[in-house]
């Protein structure tokens, strides 16, 4: 039963993307400016010249041939040519992908690592002083703007403190051989312990600035669902049984009271993978969303496209991780 | 109790429907008075020029001008302004050779392709027509300087300024200097530590390695390290010999080079006068780059034919009289030809090999470029100055698109040059030991144009009262910390022909005012 629903979910999402895809195309041609005038900027160039060059990228064709050959080429796998790189698509959104996911990944370690130990001890001191310092901090991170809380950091940790590197995935002189192009992974693959340092060290201040918000969002989550779950039966009788609390809490009410945080990291998977342009642009990351930014004011619309539906595919496919899992951890919920 | 919510609904709905009156009227409405109309107008500006706008407009409200800025994504606005739209616009225009003939041509000339004020004076024309094709220098300096006066006089634009381009180096590069055509030549760059230079371009990407295939300063930053050309410049504008020898001029369409005989490509392969044809030829050909067209043509004038005399001699032979050819020459890089006609252009860029001083070792267009020093360089252009040390052996070119990044990694030791300080940026490493500021005469004129094919702006005295209402000296102090110069029209002091003698418009609002009464304007007292 539940395999078929997954199944139905799953081909749901052909339209879905059909609809995006569509919707992208027709909206990145309805904004003005054109791609080859953007192209050749204020450099010396011939009328004549700029027509051979939007007749060899197709823009001469008819909207409505122009959108048939963009369908035609997804259904071939073929998400058409950027008109910035004059290379496939797909290879320059796969080249920049990897950078995208690790800070993403990242960003959400370093939210659970922090949110999750700040929400159960606001939970278990609830209302003490410490809860209401580490819920005003929480209410910081949700309202603080990733753009200046970057900044902050690198003049303290990197320029100021020297402690950690201010841009960039690896330092200069490190060699790294890349596999995935997940540099933590790469290099743990090939037995690089430098690499690794030098790579998770350049994460740390870009993760935690992209996790903030998330960190935040997590905290009040758990300290909310803790204080639910440390008042049910069950918890009472655990204590009863003369458990100490350390371990009523961590053992019998944590996994519980993490059910909701599940649900509020899947959704905000999308959310990190393509909210990012601003922690990239801020860190010279060279991930996707500084790519998609840049592709949007050089009206680049193959790239446009093809990151928009790479985009809403995360947060489908997202979704519907989340709560196949949900189903997994409470079976009283159905798919 | 009840009854009040309709009344209030009802209040609601006639406020807005008096609010969307008013306000729908358009955004240029002339309220005319017993002693004429107010001049009414929209400052359509791009968001980072938003502050001076904002001033300007301060400027035009103080004599009774009702003045209003909206902000717009420039390629939005631009289109908007080619429709004819838009009353009075931020613009601007980078010129890469030195002359009018890519500024003031393009940007002034009737219906050329960056005329954005719809100016249309036939004698102008004529005159920069003149002034970049003509035979002999002193008649173009004297046409160039007889269209200055007049576009001076029509005022199609509110004339602006120019900024000085910053950049700053750790004190432990040498030698390096920032050029007026923003490249940065690592040849001549040494290090008092280290063997790797790490510079922090201001884009976001580069856009390929292969030199026939993108239109952008930053990757010809990248790819000029990489691949020499036939001539190149010094810092401030002076075309020198490159891979050229010498050259001669024969007749003015006709120029003759010759290679120097000790150069070779990154690959082994001695450099001659078939890579130099192949490499033009292959820009020209309309299906050159793997089938597409080289987005290059426009940088080569109206060159004709490129000939073989001998294996080191070349001939350039041009349809027309082009004086400013060298200039545009330094801007195309020399391929290998047998290299490229085994991998073509996109092994090319994936793998390029050059005459230049440094070779491809790796890299990601939209993350950073690594090279290595080519043990086999030649030396470069005698013309430029050495560091008289032994080049860095690694060079690192990173993509960091925002400014205050590019500054903290410069302090924070991590990168040795960044490109394009801002300007409220540059007093905080200029006070740091650790670092050298420098700046070089940027190449780009900023001004406001106006829509001088429509009301209120076809009029040259409004145009020209604009221009007198607005303190632009009070502007570029403010706002651009004393960094940009005042420009009197739309030439630059650092290209040919420019008329140092032409003073800009005074600030003088009692002269604005007097010209708008003039023109029929209701101003203020």
């Amino acid at each position: 039963m539940k395999k078929i629903k997954v199944l139905e979910r799953i081909l749901a999402t052909i339209p879905l993307m059909l609809g995006v895809a569509i919707l992208v195309f027709v909206f990145m041609r309805m904004l003005p400016g054109d791609p080859v005038d953007i192209m050749m900027g204020d450099s010396l160039a011939t009328e004549a010249e700029m027509s051979m060059i939007r007749e060899s990228m197709g823009l001469d064709e008819p909207f409505g041939s122009q959108l048939l050959s963009f369908l035609g080429g997804i259904l071939k796998g073929d998400l058409g040519n950027s008109y910035m790189f004059n290379a496939p698509v797909k290879d320059v959104i796969l080249r920049a992908l990897p950078a995208t996911i690790e800070l993403a990944l990242a960003a959400i370690v370093i939210a659970l690592l922090l949110g999750v130990p700040i929400g159960i001890l606001s939970a278990v001191k609830r209302n003490s002083w410490l809860d209401r310092i580490t819920m005003g901090w929480a209410f910081l991170g949700i309202s603080m703007p990733a753009f200046w809380l970057g900044l902050v950091l690198i003049i303290l940790f990197g320029v100021n403190w020297g402690l950690l590197p201010t841009q960039g995935r690896l330092d200069h002189f490190v060699e790294l051989k890349t596999i995935t192009g997940i540099y933590t992974l790469d290099s743990i693959l090939t037995g690089n312990l430098e690499a690794f340092k030098s790579s998770v060290r350049h994460l740390l201040l870009p993760g935690f600035t992209l996790g903030a918000n998330l960190m935040a969002i997590v905290a009040r989550v758990v300290r909310s669902s803790m204080i639910e779950v440390l008042e049910q039966d069950y918890v009472t009788l655990a204590r009863a049984k003369g458990l100490v609390e350390w371990a009523v809490v961590t053992k019998h009410a944590l996994r519980n009271a993490l059910i909701p945080v599940i649900t509020v990291v899947g959704l905000q998977v999308g959310v990190l993978l393509g909210g990012n342009m601003i922690v990239e642009q801020v860190f010279s990351w060279p991930g996707l969303g500084r790519l998609v930014v840049d592709a949007i004011y050089g009206r680049d619309y193959p790239l446009v496209q093809g990151a928009v539906m790479l985009y809403a595919l995360t947060f489908v496919v997202a979704n519907l991780i989340v709560d196949i899992l949900y189903t997994n951890l409470n079976p009283k919920i159905e798919l | 109790m009840r009854f009040r919510y309709p009344v209030l609904l009802t209040t609601l709905v006639v406020i807005l429907m008096v609010g969307l009156l008013v306000g729908g009227c358009g955004n240029s409405t002339e309220q005319t008075g017993a002693d004429g109309k107010t001049l009414s107008i929209v400052i359509d500006s791009i968001p980072d020029r938003k502050a001076e706008a904002d001033a300007i407009a301060g400027y035009l409200r103080e004599i009774g001008v009702d003045a209003e800025v909206r902000v717009w994504e420039w390629n939005t606005l631009r289109e908007s302004i080619l429709a004819g739209e838009r009353q009075v616009y931020t613009s601007d225009w980078g010129s890469a050779t030195f002359d009018p003939y890519d500024l003031a041509v393009p940007k002034l000339k009737t219906d050329d392709r960056g005329n954005f004020s719809f100016y249309s004076n036939s004698e102008v024309d004529a005159l920069l027509m003149q002034g970049s094709t003509g035979f002999t220098e002193e008649a173009r300096y004297e046409a160039y300087v007889q269209a200055q006066q007049l576009i001076h006089e029509d005022a199609p634009w509110i004339f602006g300024y120019y900024k000085d381009s910053i950049e700053a180096a750790s004190i432990k590069v040498q030698n390096w200097e920032p050029s007026m055509d923003t490249r940065i030549n690592l040849h001549n760059v040494a290090l008092t530590e280290g063997d790797t230079i790490v510079v922090g371009l201001r884009s976001d990407k580069i856009l390929t390695l292969d030199p026939a295939n993108y239109r952008d300063r930053e990757t010809e930053t990248v790819i000029r390290n990489i691949y020499d050309g036939l001539v190149t410049r010094t810092p401030d504008g002076e075309v020198v010999p490159e891979l050229a020898k010498s050259w001669t001029n024969p007749e003015p369409t006709v120029y003759e080079f010759v290679l120097r005989d000790d150069v070779y490509f990154h690959n082994g392969q001695k450099m001659t006068a078939d890579d130099v044809v192949f490499t033009f030829e292959r820009i020209m050909a309309p299906d050159g780059i793997d089938g597409m067209p080289s987005p290059r043509l426009g940088l080569l004038g109206p060159l004709e034919s490129v000939e073989k005399i001998d294996d080191y001699q070349v001939r350039f032979t041009l349809s027309e009289s082009f004086p400013v050819f060298l200039q545009l020459l330094v801007h195309t890089q020399i391929v290998p030809k047998d290299y490229v006609e085994e991998v073509g252009a996109k092994g090319l860029a994936e793998n390029p090999v050059g005459t230049g001083p440094y070779k491809y070792v790796s890299g990601r267009l939209d993350d950073q470029i690594v090279l290595e020093r080519f043990d086999g360089y030649y030396g470069g252009s005698p013309d430029l100055k050495k560091s008289g040390k032994e080049p860095v052996k690694k060079v690192i070119f990173k993509n960091m698109p925002e400014p205050s990044t590019r500054v903290s990694a410069l302090l924070a030791g991590e990168v040795h040059i960044i490109q394009m300080v801002p300007e409220d940026l540059a007093p905080r490493l200029e006070a740091d030991p650790r670092v050298n500021v420098m700046t070089a005469e940027g190449t780009r004129v900023y001004g406001l144009e106006f829509n001088t094919a429509k009301e209120p702006f076809d009029d040259v005295r409004v145009r020209q009262a604009i221009n007198y209402a607005v303190n632009w000296d009070e502007i570029l102090t403010e706002l651009y910390q004393g960094r940009a110069h005042r420009l009197s029209t739309a030439f630059l002091p650092s290209g040919f022909g420019y008329d140092p003698d032409l003073e800009p418009y005074s600030y003088n609002p009692e002269k604005a005012k007097e010209l708008l009464r003039e023109a029929g304007y209701r101003v203020n007292d």
